[in-house]
């Protein structure tokens, strides 16, 4: 379930290569991003990512924990509709989420 | 309040007084619900950006997403009444069910924290300073929505 070493990674590099002869890449994978506030409590934060995302409990802490300290973390990446469709079922749940497309 | 498994079931208890509470509660979230002033700070947050940096594309996302999640939310808040109407002792066996109640619990959560400012590190209060009553109300929602998540993840 390790999303993030997995898949975007990889993504990531590839897009880096094609950078050098593409400038716009509408293939290059969103990022859904959450940002810390004041009031979701972590034991509900860390519920949510496990529910939503169906991540493993200790990954879910993680994710949390660095919602917690450094402020956001990148919890889902892909197409720009799936993160769309991930913010908003985090919307629906009181998490305070956007979408990006990192350069 | 307390939380607790029965046969495997996870169950809420709430006492006469707290359910007349947690009535009081839901019956002004449900208005907050309605409303669509953008500039009400609960309203804000209860609605966040997705696109924070892109007005188009933050248009278009609200468009598509904010009448669902409104309606979602009315209806959550309905079904948990309903319940409440039955009594305070709330059967959260059901995965929906349990799921329902720690988002309306959360959404109660935010839309009065956010209404007295909770912030990061909140100082002390006094229980016994009648200001202090939104805070007390705050920290006992804290406090069912955090038991009812624990006794979930157990």
């Amino acid at each position: 379930m390790d999303l993030m070493a997995g898949t975007l990674t990889p993504q990531r590099e590839a897009t880096e290569q094609a950078d050098a002869d593409v400038v716009a890449d509408p293939d290059r994978p969103w990022i859904t991003i959450v940002w810390n506030d004041p009031i979701n409590l972590m034991s509900y934060v860390t519920h949510v990512f496990m529910t939503v995302f169906g991540y493993e409990k200790p990954k879910a802490e993680k994710l949390m924990l660095d919602v917690h300290h450094r402020g956001r973390a990148v919890v889902s990446s892909g197409t720009r509709e799936r993160m769309e469709l991930d913010v908003s079922t985090l919307h629906g749940y009181g998490l305070w989420a956007t979408l990006e497309q990192p350069t | 309040m307390k939380v607790s498994r029965r046969h495997g079931r996870l169950r809420l208890r709430l006492e006469p007084i707290e359910v007349s509470l947690l009535e009081t509660l839901l019956d002004e979230l449900t208005v907050v619900l309605d409303s669509d002033d953008a500039d009400d700070p609960v309203v804000a947050r209860l609605y966040p950006s997705a696109y924070p940096d892109d007005d188009a594309a933050e248009t278009d996302y609200r468009s598509i997403t904010e009448s669902g999640l409104r309606s979602e939310r009315q209806e959550r808040v309905g079904q948990c009444v309903a319940e409440l109407a039955l009594g305070g002792e709330i059967d959260l066996g059901e995965p929906d069910t349990a799921r329902r109640w720690i988002q309306v619990l959360n959404d109660l959560r935010l839309s009065l924290g956010t209404r007295i400012g909770i912030a990061e590190d909140e100082p002390e209060i006094d229980p016994t300073d009648p200001e202090a009553q939104p805070h007390l109300v705050y920290y006992w929602l804290t406090a069912v929505q955090d038991s009812v998540v624990t006794g979930l993840m157990r």
